[in-house]
């Protein structure tokens, strides 16, 4: 009998806990492994580019831009618009019962731009985007299409997931900027239906709030989840094997993955810029 | 004696419900064959190109082409080169591409030709092919027989050394086989290009006759 048929009565309760949390544990390193696998395999074909196929690299990942960043424009406005609004009335009514609300756009700027503006644009883009991608090389993998481009001299890491991942970067950092601008401008705009707020004054505390480790936690979280989500979104939609049936299979682990990596990169990055 | 194009060892290739389709193979194809395999369902004719092309990846032996082994995972220079010409039953165009870019993409990628040279190349091919007045629209609103005769093009824009050619989905009208029969033999009239077709009994015209059944390849009489 293998420790996976035994069960907690075959095996000490600590001994089974300790297999089935041990393969899970391997299974995770083993998926980390091969993501980071498919990374270095894309930084290596970055490296290989000839001029021509550069420029192709560029064309895709413009149009990868204009799907993941310009498309999304409205939503993402729509939302941080919203949750400007909202996160300040919930701050408002946490400093008016200290008599401290000149503190309120201070915290606003660093709520919104360490913490927010990334994350929400990362869930954004995975909703958006990184479900498109898992479905696309899912299904370009199994009609075969994947395989015609290598028969063809066309290596799909570098016509693929070279500019997706290209396209993540600029397009994340591109949504993170708009959407913390505007949740900032509808910060302000609730503010000043409820407070005596000048534009001036509030722009000002503003300044005094962003500082170097903003920026710096702002453009790492950028980097960072710019080059997670496509990574990891096509990383499982090159698993499929066999049958349609695999794409949803491979779209939600996608979606789940990336959302984890997400909260445990932005978490991972918050404490080693703050702590 | 001239090094063979491609040498399968003791190749062993298991279908994915793992049922043998070849089994302890050792078959070899010398540059400038014309070998025609007439294809059947299950025959394993398809399964003889994707292992040539490195497409399939053998439970056990090797495949050399080219001199220089498949490796899994690693990109073959043969391929790299744009030496390959591919051309599977379903054409295996990129859906999102205009037939125009799906044949212009390798010229670029692999032949590093810029855009403008890479697209007159592909529409001289792709009008050959009886295209010519629909290159710009995508694969997903042709038939299958455009698509598979858009990949022909491809191959023979890109200057193939080996044609690794199966039948086509659906078959070919009159017109489209009298244009492929064009296109084929242009590129055999070159002594070092090497044609494995499979399927089309037309395609029996260019090539000796090539058994595959039972796990293995053998060299056939034309019926």
């Amino acid at each position: 009998m293998t420790p996976s048929d035994a069960g907690p009565g075959a095996l000490s309760l600590p001994e089974y806990l300790a297999y089935h949390l041990g393969a899970k544990v391997r299974r995770a390193f083993a998926q980390l492994g091969s993501v980071s696998w498919l990374l270095g395999q894309g930084v290596r074909g970055a490296l290989r580019l000839r001029p021509e196929q550069l420029k192709v690299v560029l064309e895709v990942t413009r149009i990868q831009i204009r799907f993941t960043a310009l498309d999304a424009l409205p939503i993402c406005v729509l939302t941080a618009l919203l949750l400007g609004g909202i996160t300040l009335l919930q701050v408002f009514g946490q400093l008016s019962a200290y008599g401290v609300e000149s503190y309120l756009s201070q915290i606003l700027a660093r709520l919104v731009i360490r913490e927010l503006g990334p994350l929400m644009v990362g869930i954004l883009v995975i909703s958006r985007s990184g479900t498109a991608m898992a479905t696309e090389m899912a299904s370009r993998k199994l009609s075969g299409e994947l395989d015609a481009l290598c028969a063809n001299g066309v290596d799909p890491l570098q016509y693929l997931l070279l500019p997706r991942l290209l396209g993540g970067i600029v397009s994340v950092f591109a949504l993170v900027i708009l959407f913390d601008t505007v949740a900032l401008l509808g910060g302000f705009l609730v503010a000043w239906l409820r407070l005596p707020l000048s534009l001036s004054f509030f722009l000002g505390a503003l300044g005094s709030a962003i500082g170097h480790r903003e920026l710096t936690a702002t453009f790492t979280k950028c980097l960072v989840f710019g080059t997670a989500i496509p990574l990891v979104c096509t990383a499982y939609g090159l698993r499929v094997k066999l049958s349609t049936t695999e794409i949803p299979q491979a779209v939600t682990k996608a979606c789940v993955v990336s959302l984890l990596v997400l909260l445990l990169a932005g978490a991972l990055l918050s404490v080693l810029i703050y702590a | 004696m001239p090094e063979p194009l491609v040498v399968m060892e003791a190749v062993t290739l298991l279908s994915p419900e793992g049922r043998p389709v070849f089994r302890d193979l050792h078959w070899r194809l010398d540059r400038g064959a014309r070998l025609h395999a007439p294809g059947g369902a299950g025959g394993g004719c398809t399964a003889l190109l994707r292992l040539c092309a490195g497409i399939a990846e053998p439970a056990e032996g090797r495949i050399i082409l080219d001199g220089v082994a498949h490796e899994p995972g690693a990109p073959h220079p043969f391929l790299a080169r744009g030496a390959l010409g591919w051309v599977p039953s379903d054409g295996g165009l990129a859906v999102n591409l205009s037939l125009l870019a799906n044949v212009a993409l390798p010229l670029r990628f692999a032949l590093n030709q810029d855009r403008r040279e890479a697209e007159r190349t592909a529409l001289g091919w792709l009008d050959q092919a009886g295209l010519g007045e629909r290159v710009h629209e995508r694969p997903a609103v042709h038939g299958n027989r455009e698509s598979w005769m858009a990949s022909l093009a491809r191959a023979g824009a890109k200057g193939s050394r080996l044609w690794l050619v199966d039948r086509p989905h659906g078959g070919l009208d009159l017109a489209s086989i009298q244009a492929a029969e064009r296109i084929l033999a242009q590129a055999a009239q070159d002594p070092d290009v090497t044609l494995l077709l499979v399927g089309g009994d037309w395609m029996a015209r260019l090539g000796s006759h090539l058994q595959i059944g039972n796990g293995q390849v053998s060299p056939g009489r034309k019926a």
